[in-house]
């Protein structure tokens, strides 16, 4: 079960937090394992995982290099390359605050809607909505610089 | 603007692009080392020991040892006289070990993960654990972090003093255990 669990967690872990991905990972896994007698229903194991991820994942990338910097500011000299397919993710997310990476893996990588990503974060869908429109502005102008 | 085919042109690209372009790129993936998640794991296991040590040899030599259970754990295990391997399926085995000591008759059935650098068994019934994970040095090939975790899968408030002292047990026996890894590998007295 945690076999499975890993890898996904790596990814939201990774994308969200970079750098310091592994040890958000290792953390998210430190307290799965600790807190799994208190999830009642195993179905619900992967939200509820998923959860912790993120979280561990922003708090990590917070204590970490990452600084959220305003998307109409952006380096033009690290443009994103055009072409859907040699998009650089990483140059895009480097530039992003940790909590608009969160919503743009929640929905991209999980293809969570705009309700389901406000749960994961426990904010309001609104907040969402704002995040993902900013970091999908940053995603525009790295592109198009 | 975009194409029919959804591929961006010239001049900015739709937020239909920019999702496409998200969704198929390749996004950073954080990943846990074997020794890692061995530790990830005894979080989870209040009854479990776990211990890590540098082994001077290239962690190819240390698997190639450890890999071949039924010659490994019999060898560093004192408390194991044999080990023999019922079923294969890939990676996942069963394994049947047997005590040397006189007292402990029951053989043990383990469910067995083993891939290389990581190997997790699990008893049969679930009373106790062992894993092992085995990594390169990582600022030396010539050695190998060795993490080692042993004990019983189970915890709690009224099993609190109880796994006090089998934990104390278990340090001594993983300790041993890792010495006679050495030993094994002619890295110990």
């Amino acid at each position: 079960m945690l076999r499975d669990l890993a890898p996904y967690l790596g990814r939201i872990c990774g994308a969200i937090a970079l750098d310091a991905g592994d040890d958000a990972l290792q953390e998210a896994m430190v307290a799965v394992t600790r807190n799994l007698t208190t999830l009642r229903e195993p179905d619900a194991l992967r939200g509820w995982a998923r959860r912790i991820a993120v979280r561990e994942a922003v708090r990590a990338a917070a204590g970490g290099r990452s600084v959220p910097v305003d998307p109409g500011r952006l380096d033009p000299a690290v443009s994103v390359p055009d072409g859907a397919t040699a998009v650089e993710v990483r140059a895009v997310l480097d530039a992003l605050a940790p909590e608009q990476r969160a919503v743009l893996v929640l929905r991209h990588l999980d293809g969570l809607d705009e309700a389901e990503m406000a749960e994961v974060l426990g904010v309001a869908k609104g907040t969402v909505k704002s995040r993902l429109h900013r970091a999908r502005t940053a995603f525009r102008e790295r592109w198009t610089a | 603007m975009s194409d029919p085919n959804g591929t961006s042109s010239v001049g900015a690209p739709t937020w239909t692009d920019l999702d496409a372009a998200a969704a198929g790129a390749a996004w950073p993936t954080a990943t846990l080392p074997p020794g890692a998640r061995l530790r990830a794991l005894a979080a989870g296991l209040p009854g479990v020991v776990v211990e890590h040590r540098e082994l001077h040899a290239p962690v190819e030599q240390v698997w190639g040892f450890i890999a071949d259970l039924p010659t490994s754990v019999p060898t560093f295990d004192a408390s194991v006289a044999s080990l023999e391997v019922l079923a294969r399926d890939g990676t996942r085995l069963r394994a049947r070990a047997r005590s040397g000591w006189w007292f402990v008759r029951m053989p043990l059935v383990f469910d067995v993960d083993l891939e290389p650098g990581w190997c997790w068994m699990v008893s049969r019934p679930r009373l106790y654990v062992v894993g092992m994970a085995a990594e390169a040095h990582p600022d030396d090939a010539g050695r190998t972090v060795f993490t080692h975790l042993e004990g019983v899968p189970f915890g709690g408030r009224i099993l609190g003093p109880v796994l006090r002292a089998t934990r104390l047990i278990q340090r001594r026996h993983v300790s041993s255990d890792l010495d006679g890894i050495a030993r094994a590998l002619g890295l110990g007295p």
